[in-house]
């Protein structure tokens, strides 16, 4: 089983994001800043695909997706950022920072998974 | 509700709460960048969180409030007092939909829509040319022209296949991108006919670079997806590659053209392309990129992302020497945030559960012990001596568990004040200290509503206006503090303002109008302020929007009451008034002290026990009050007040209670000791059952009654008051 890692200060997105990857058959692994999420993969959690969010209190997203680029395991990783319709300019910088792609918020279910077909290896 | 919509009226409600924290420091210091950041996350999360659970009407409106903050994080709007103000009224409308969301409406009243429009209407001035562009809320994706390409005559090719050139950037692994998982994919869309691998691009083998990607792909795909469909496929590489979708049967010449851009030609011919119809809006605006850019006549995968990538890191840095000067605050703020993030979200029922069943092991432990004793065994009365122990701690340790910080309920305030101040013309501000204090959550979720009563009544009535206050030689700006804390087993919140203080003749003036006390009746100073709290009492000249309106001090005091705490006012002239509050640190467990009457046992809090003593009934002479160290005592008989069965017991003994400042005696027949009670509330029937607090079971199993010692106290002093007139104790009365 493919373990998906969700990464978002909302416990909202987070929930929802978990219950449509439980019930597709994913692991589903979440954490609430960049530093949580930064400390469990460091602890030797290798999920298989990353989803984060952007705008997170502390680390931002953008730093995060850099931080775990520089991690030796995590370099070849997909990692997947929640943006909204308007933040055109945003997806380039989390692009450069080392994103393979993006999800549009609100995500629903078909998308999310239909994306991740798409990305996972 | 179900548990999402649960999650997201509680994180949302969370958010509105730092944003409005972050709004009033944003007032103190209107150029802060971090504040405004924060600001948006804050509004930007409960966006999300709306868009999860579908609530339409919160999307909607938050949508438009982080616009306008969008453009006060990038600069292009400044901070003003009256945006400040526009986005406190912002945070209440949220809250109010928030509330409509809870309820389970499926949208607002008309009147809160037409408030939210005329909000709406507002942000929309401070919006630079009243922008209409992003009028639609986070909705789906613009849809894009998915005409079918026509061909428009010409020779055109037989086949009927797509035709995919595709070109990766070299970086395109470093991005956790598989080229493969695209291809892997595109084969979902139909079927894959022909795919030719290009590995022209690949350098000699000492120059490459094994985490580089150097392949180009030509595949001929059997589907009836559309274009835009297929090209969603490579959305996110869109960037790092160089794509040509040709559809099927298209004009040769585009095949030719086609082969003649291939691999290594620009994308100049990309206009005609588009003419042709085979380009779509973003691949010309790939191309026209592409094209101003030098040098973009070498290998095209090695001129596209790169130096925007590069581009954008640059931008990035300086923004960070920026944020860097105001590092030292902003990294505190993270610091706290990421503190909070260790914090787990448990289910309040969850607690609850497990505190009932700590409840049961208490009593279950009690009754081990209890046995243990009987059978006189040394081990055993040790071992369970040991688990008592044990028993109590998880007891106190499951009691933590519910206990919250009781500053966040302080912290409320500040928003009120501030209101309050702008409402009334005063100057007054709020002084938090002993926010750390704990208490249990649903004490501190019912206190609330007294502490807001508390506070508007000491900005109303106790801070003068700033004139009257200078007059007085005290400054100008008032002060509203809030103080909490752990004093015995209670937890003490306090009230203070540095106003005028209570006005004794007035009060009096008042109580004898209402016949509250009597014209010859003296009273002491905190008798008098006492009358505060009695019903229907309000001495504030004139009716205010903020007080006087028709709930008075004596809402407070019942409300406290119901918590089994007190309220209790200090208050000297010119110098300010305090309410002092003292509430129970849980409502769940006390310590009781049992007594037997007939052979029932009652459990009274020990906290109201002063002291036991035998009743000496050669003393009393068939009275309800004796001579307590030449104090008149007055005292209950339980076992006629209850109307137990006649007991055997040679001696009673009287428990001296005090509520209140007040004694009383009880008179029982058994005192049985300490006993640590698990409170269960009666049922409804018993709802108006005075003198009855709440049941418990005993070691044994039997159940016990909590006496409700607050009003058996006053039964004994209406008793003394009216025993020439009635002689009964009225208690049976609701």
């Amino acid at each position: 089983m493919k373990t998906i890692f969700c990464v978002d200060d909302s416990s909202v997105v987070l929930m929802s994001l978990t219950a449509i990857l439980s019930k597709a058959g994913f692991i589903a692994e979440k954490a609430a800043s960049a530093e949580e999420a930064l400390s469990k993969l460091k602890s030797g959690l290798k999920p298989d695909l990353i989803i984060t969010d952007l705008n997170m209190p502390g680390k931002n997203g953008i730093e995060f997706i850099k931080d775990v680029r520089q991690m030796a395991a995590m370099k070849f990783v997909p990692i997947l950022f929640l943006t909204t319709e308007s933040q055109q300019a945003k997806r380039a910088e989390a692009k450069a920072a080392g994103a393979s792609g993006w999800l549009v918020k609100p995500v629903n279910g078909d998308e999310l998974l239909n994306t991740i077909k798409l990305v996972l290896r | 509700m179900d548990e999402l919509q649960q999650a997201f009226v509680q994180e949302s409600n969370e958010q509105l709460e730092q944003f409005e924290a972050t709004l009033r420091q944003l007032e103190q210091t209107p150029d802060d960048p971090e504040a405004v950041n924060s600001l948006f996350r804050h509004a930007h999360t409960i966006k999300g969180g709306a868009g999860v659970v579908e609530c339409a009407f919160i999307v909607e409106f938050t949508h438009v409030v982080e616009n306008l903050l969008d453009l006060l994080r990038e600069g292009r709007l400044e901070v003003t007092p009256p945006l400040v103000s526009l986005m406190f009224a912002c945070s209440d409308q949220i809250a109010a939909l928030i509330e409509v969301f809870a309820a389970g409406e499926a949208s607002p009243e008309p009147a809160q829509a037409e408030h939210g429009a005329e909000l709406v209407r507002q942000l929309r001035e401070f919006l630079p040319g009243n922008s209409q562009a992003e009028s639609t809320p986070g909705g789906s994706v613009p849809a894009e022209t998915t005409s079918p390409v026509e061909s428009l005559g010409g020779a055109k090719v037989a086949s009927d296949c797509w035709h995919i050139s595709i070109r990766f950037a070299e970086h395109v692994l470093k991005n956790g991108m598989d080229p493969l998982s695209f291809l892997r994919y595109l084969a979902t869309l139909g079927e894959v006919a022909h795919i030719e691998t290009l590995s022209d691009g690949m350098p000699p083998a000492e120059a490459m670079d094994p985490e580089c990607c150097y392949l180009g792909f030509e595949i001929d795909l059997r589907s009836h997806a559309d274009k835009s469909a297929i090209e969603h496929v490579f959305q996110f590489v869109l960037d790092d590659c160089t794509l040509r979708i040709l559809p099927p049967a298209s004009k040769l010449e585009e095949y030719i053209q086609l082969i003649q851009e291939l691999p290594e030609d620009t994308m100049r011919l990309g206009e005609i392309l588009v003419k042709s119809g085979a380009l779509t809006r973003q691949e010309l605006e790939q191309g026209l990129r592409l094209q101003s850019q030098p040098h973009a006549t070498g290998a095209a995968e090695e001129s596209t992302a790169p130096p925007i990538g590069e581009i954008l890191v640059e931008r990035k840095n300086v923004h960070k020497d920026v944020v860097e000067a105001a590092a030292s605050k902003q990294k505190q703020v993270s610091e706290k945030k990421a503190l909070e993030a260790k914090l787990i979200r448990v289910q309040a029922d969850k607690l609850d559960n497990l505190i009932d069943l700590v409840g049961e092991l208490v009593i279950a432990g009690a009754s081990g012990a209890l046995m243990a004793q009987k059978t006189g065994q040394a081990h055993l009365v040790e071992a369970y001596s040991v688990i008592s122990r044990l028993v109590e701690e998880i007891r106190n340790s499951a009691l933590q568990l519910r206990m919250v910080q009781v500053g966040e309920t302080f912290n409320r305030f500040h928003r009120v004040v501030r209101d309050l101040s702008r409402d009334m013309g005063k100057d007054v501000e709020l002084v938090i200290s002993g926010g750390e204090t704990e208490l249990d959550k649903s004490v501190v979720e019912k206190i609330t509503d007294p502490l807001m009563h508390l506070v508007r009544n000491s900005m109303d009535h106790g801070i003068e206006p700033a004139e009257a206050r200078e007059a007085k030689g005290k400054p100008a700006k008032g002060q509203v503090r809030f103080n909490a804390y752990h004093d015995s087993g209670s937890i003490v919140i306090e009230v203070m303002d540095d106003g005028a203080g209570l006005n004794k003749e007035r009060i009096l003036a008042k109580a004898l109008e209402r016949g509250v006390v009597a014209p010859n009746q003296q009273l002491s100073d905190s008798e008098i302020y006492k009358l505060v709290f009695e019903a229907g009492f309000s001495t504030a000249e004139k009716v205010t929007s903020v007080s006087g309106r028709g709930v008075g001090m004596d809402v407070v005091r019942r409300n406290i009451e119901a918590l089994r705490g007190t309220v209790e006012v200090e208050s000297s002239e010119d110098i300010g008034s305090t309410f002092r509050i003292r509430l129970p640190l849980t409502l769940a467990i006390i310590d009781g002290f049992q007594v037997g009457v007939g052979r029932a046992s009652y459990i009274i809090p020990l906290d109201y026990v002063v002291e036991c003593m035998e009743l000496d009934t050669s003393e009393t002479h068939g009275r309800d009050y004796l001579n307590l160290r030449g104090e008149v005592l007055p005292f209950l008989r339980l076992k006629d007040l209850f109307q137990s069965e006649a007991s055997d017991a040679r001696r009673q003994n009287i428990v001296v209670v005090q509520y209140a400042g007040q004694k009383a005696g009880l008179v029982v027949d058994h005192l049985l000791g300490e006993f640590q009670t698990v409170i269960k509330p009666l049922g409804q029937l018993f709802r108006n059952l005075r003198g009855i607090a709440g049941s418990t079971i005993l070691g044994t199993g039997e159940v016990a009654l909590i006496l409700d010692v607050q009003s058996l106290v006053k039964v004994t002093a209406q008793q003394e008051n009216f025993s020439q007139h009635a002689g009964l104790p009225a208690l049976n009365t609701p």
